[in-house]
């Protein structure tokens, strides 16, 4: 299970929790959530009700075992104190001087996590309470127990909304999801004071693993998706572009509902593909004719509709978007397809599909796989990005000359220095780059705020676009400068824009560097992966020669000789800002 | 009693062989504190039933979660 995800951030997560009550039940079944989606879990409890002392504490043991992932779960009866059984002994304005005051205390607890620790931390927020001394009245109230509770979680939400490090979850929805009356046994919160039923502790730890998965960089980013009773009903070969099941009434608005979701992901960034056996020239017409095919040609980053096996042509789409099978999430309804799917490429997450479609809904919206810690301009656009390169594509097939299509799409590269705002993106590029990336060497965004403190590394993004459209930014450089030469620390760039001879400018720009800085070599570190094969082949190509060799690091050297050439079909603007 | 011996085993990691109605946390080290809550949601579970919180407090050793099985209406074969 563990060789997937070779090459990713490594498979051993530190998890600390905290909390004012028992949590010893949790360990076990995170621990076993953990193993099943491949990490090795290093956990810290802390002791029963000493939350604030390990987070107050420079030295606890919470700062000494330096989790990667803390969890705060706090309940709201014991933060609440008496205030929970009387609320309405305080009058209004005391309740908001009160709330005010929690939200402070939570606020600074967080505050010196920050300082000692650069993990993320995941704070559960409070269990808004359905009964109140008032009974009916209690909505009426200005300020009330019940709204004291919401302004406290609103409060939360807003206070941590751009902070990257910190994220709330949303227990009070956990809770009504189950329905809060099923959520505690009483008998085992007055004995144990456990406060959440342990049926309920494996759904919990489902929700963390989405955090985790996302954290450790394991995100899918494309939907590939089968035809014939995946996103319609029936079999269009047979029954017709009439007779196939989509539209306002059951089982078609099942089948129509599920697109709308897909649609809903595509917009956020998910790519979507579509593996089906068919005639393209059917498929053609529903997505001209049909009026509830919602998801239209131009949502497909890549279209695999014939007669060939599955295998060959998920490899197609595979090879055609120029993403690893870890990237992909197959979706079909045929437990045979998925069997030999997940059987022939393990690297594919193919989630178990119900056979209902009343049931595909809610099988999308349970994908742990998709969730990210946090969603960039980039990957907002990703899903369109990759269907018109598909649109590219065409173009190209049209013109023969490879350099006539580079001329004719107008690439333009824009180079900027790292700044706020690109920081997020170098590095979440350094994350999720494996293939034309000289290190794999991942950052997090703490770690390139301190590269730039350090001041002796040059950090840059590129930018990329053509006629078709913007691909965002896709390329990170980091220079540095040593003596007589420029030591290239890491070369990255998304495989989206490769092929498009923009390694080439970028290598005429890190030559300007080095001219313009007097030096007379660049020193490129190249650590070797079974992914990064593109890089490699890269630096034979461009003339750059093995010099060394220090463990798995290998460097390679170009002497500067000759002016930077920059692509003739290529327009550089470097950025000073 | 074959599936409450198997159920005592599963939780508190012993032989099955060895229980009796005198097997008790003074005799099992692994029954601690945690694993006895364990212990009630599994029985909880095998056996279909609630127990109350007197039930829970009043249990010594395997004879009395017998007994409070019993109560609950159901039948152990020997």
């Amino acid at each position: 299970m563990d060789k997937k995800f070779e090459g990713s951030l490594g498979n051993s997560i530190k998890i600390a929790i905290l909390g004012n009550f028992t949590l010893s039940e949790i360990r076990d079944v995170l621990d076993a959530k953990c193993t099943q989606c491949g990490f090795k879990l290093d956990y810290y409890e802390g002791s029963y009700n000493q939350y604030q002392r390990d987070l107050l504490t420079t030295r606890s043991g919470l700062y000494s075992f330096n989790p990667d992932f803390t969890i705060l779960f706090l309940d709201i009866q014991s933060l609440f104190g008496d205030v929970y059984f009387s609320p309405y002994r305080m009058n209004e304005k005391t309740r908001r001087v009160f709330i005010r005051k929690k939200v402070r205390e939570l606020t600074q607890l967080v505050t010196v996590f920050k300082n000692n620790c650069h993990g993320k931390l995941l704070i559960h927020n409070f269990s808004v309470p359905t009964y109140s001394p008032l009974g009916i009245l209690e909505n009426v109230q200005p300020f009330g127990f019940f709204e004291m509770v919401e302004y406290l979680n609103r409060k939360l939400s807003k206070f941590f909304q751009s902070d990257t490090q910190v994220f709330i979850y949303d227990y009070n929805s956990f809770l009504n999801h189950h329905g809060k009356m099923q959520t505690v046994d009483p008998k085992m919160y007055y004995i144990a004071d456990l406060r959440l039923k342990r049926q309920l502790i494996p759904l919990l730890c489902d929700d963390y693993l989405r955090y985790i998965n996302a954290i450790k960089g394991r995100v899918r980013k494309c939907i590939i998706l089968d035809l014939d009773n995946t996103l319609w009903g029936g079999v269009l070969g047979e029954d017709g572009i009439e007779g196939i099941q989509l539209g306002t009434t059951a089982p078609g608005n099942a089948y129509l509902e599920f697109q709308k979701y897909l649609l809903s992901l595509h917009e956020r960034g998910i790519i979507l593909a579509i593996n089906s056996h068919n005639n393209a020239e059917d498929v053609q017409k529903v997505f001209e004719k049909h009026p509830y095919m919602i998801l239209k040609e131009h949502h497909f980053a890549s279209l695999q509709i014939n007669w060939e096996n599955k295998v060959i042509k998920l490899d197609n789409i595979s090879k055609e978007l120029n993403l690893g099978l870890d990237s992909f999430i197959f979706i079909d309804d045929d437990p045979v397809q998925r069997a030999w799917v997940q059987k022939s490429r393990p690297e594919v997450f193919v989630p178990e599909w119900p056979s209902d479609p009343a049931h595909y809904v809610r099988a999308l919206q349970g994908i742990k796989e998709l969730e990210t810690i946090q969603i960039t301009e980039e990957d907002r656009k990703r899903g369109v990005l990759y269907a018109q390169e598909r649109e590219r594509r065409l173009a190209k097939s049209a013109v023969l000359d490879t350099l006539e299509f580079l001329k004719s799409l107008n690439l333009k590269i824009e180079i900027q220095p790292i700044n706020n705002f690109n920081l997020p993106r170098i590095s979440q590029l350094t994350l999720r780059t494996n293939q034309f990336n000289m290190t794999t060497r991942r950052y997090s965004e703490d770690e390139l705020h301190r590269l730039i403190a350090n001041q002796d590394t040059e950090i840059y993004a590129a930018l990329i676009k053509d006629r078709f459209g913007d691909y965002g930014m896709t390329g990170a450089l980091f220079l540095k400068e040593d003596k007589e030469a420029l030591v290239v620390n890491n070369f990255i760039l998304s495989c989206r824009v490769l092929g498009k001879d923009i390694e080439t400018a970028l290598l005429a720009f890190i030559i300007q560097y080095a001219e313009k800085n007097r030096m007379k070599k660049i020193l490129i570190k190249l650590i070797p992966t079974k992914k990064n094969i593109p890089a490699q082949h890269f630096l034979a190509q461009a003339q750059f020669k093995k010099i060394m060799q220090e463990n798995e690091t290998e460097i390679w050297c170009l002497d500067v000789k000759k002016g930077p050439f920059y692509p003739k079909h290529i327009e550089v603007i470097v950025c000073k800002d | 009693m074959q599936r409450l011996r198997s159920v005592l085993s599963k939780v508190l990691r012993i032989s099955p062989k060895g229980i009796t109605d005198e097997t008790s946390p003074k005799t099992v080290e692994t029954w601690d504190s945690f694993q006895a809550i364990t212990l009630v949601s599994e029985l909880e579970m095998t056996f279909n039933v609630h127990f109350s919180m007197d039930d829970v407090l009043s249990v010594q050793n395997v004879g009395d979660i017998r007994a409070c099985l019993k109560k609950h209406g159901v039948i152990l074969e020997e």
